[in-house]
């Protein structure tokens, strides 16, 4: 299995996880990542201007489910692009400002591949996957909403046809 | 018995609320449960009434409507915000 599905608290390695994607074999001639990174200003929703200072983010997820869908999403990318390999690793717990949050990378022959698929991953993961954020900024706590333009993305995938 | 899972700001509202339901009605289903909450639970009873809550049994995404058995565990799921 090529795959690699984490839900973890510890910090990942963007070094290592790409080398592990690298090595996987010699037909892999592009290799995608993206790293998500906590933000040090949120705005709060319907106020997009009055941004708050961040002292830490809170993921909390459900542990079991949040395997499966991430484990389905990696399947759905694998079928509909061909892909060497792929990767997505989701941090836990408390993450402060310039912290990594989220891994995805996608191993294949060829780029357009592994980038369309790494978008897909990214897309999917935002909008289905059992992740909840709480922000703590400027000392008050607060459940983040999900965004309508992470929903639309998401929709995207499946109103194009197969390329 | 079945479990009781809240999450996200679910979780915070629920923090009074039961864990599990020790006695289980032959014609249980997530729905009967919410709105069960309703005398105890106001707040949190609306909170689960809001459209984009999602209802898992199992960890499987399930309607309002399913039937629950002995052993379930039914969680709430407010929007999800991972990524």
């Amino acid at each position: 299995m090529s795959d690699l599905v984490c839900v973890q608290a510890d910090d990942f390695s963007l070094a290592d996880e790409y080398q592990r994607l690298r090595n996987i074999n010699a037909q892999v001639g592009a290799v995608v990542t993206f790293c998500g990174l906590v933000r040090d200003f949120e705005s709060s929703a319907g106020e997009p201007k009055s941004k708050k200072l961040v002292n830490y983010l809170t993921l909390q997820h459900y542990p079991g489910m949040t395997e499966t869908l991430l484990d389905d999403i990696v399947m759905q990318a694998k079928a509909r692009w061909d892909l060497v390999a792929v990767t997505v690793i989701h941090r836990i717990g408390n993450l402060a400002p310039n912290d990594q949050i989220v891994f995805v990378g996608v191993a294949s022959e060829h780029r357009k591949a592994a980038f369309d698929a790494a978008q897909f991953l990214m897309d999917y993961l935002k909008t289905k996957a059992t992740f909840w954020k709480k922000l703590t900024a400027e000392g008050s706590e607060q459940w983040l909403d999900a965004k309508s333009s992470d929903s639309d993305a998401a929709a995207k995938w499946s109103e194009d046809s197969h390329d | 018995m079945i479990n009781l899972l809240f999450f996200g700001r679910l979780g915070d509202l629920a923090k009074d609320a039961p864990t599990c339901i020790a006695s289980l009605e032959s014609d249980a289903t997530p729905l009967g449960i919410r709105q069960m909450m309703k005398a105890d639970h106001p707040e949190l009873s609306k909170a689960l009434s809001e459209p984009q809550v999602l209802v898992s049994v199992n960890k499987m995404i399930v309607k309002w409507d399913q039937p629950l058995f002995e052993g379930d565990e039914l969680a709430f799921l407010p929007p999800v915000t991972g990524g």
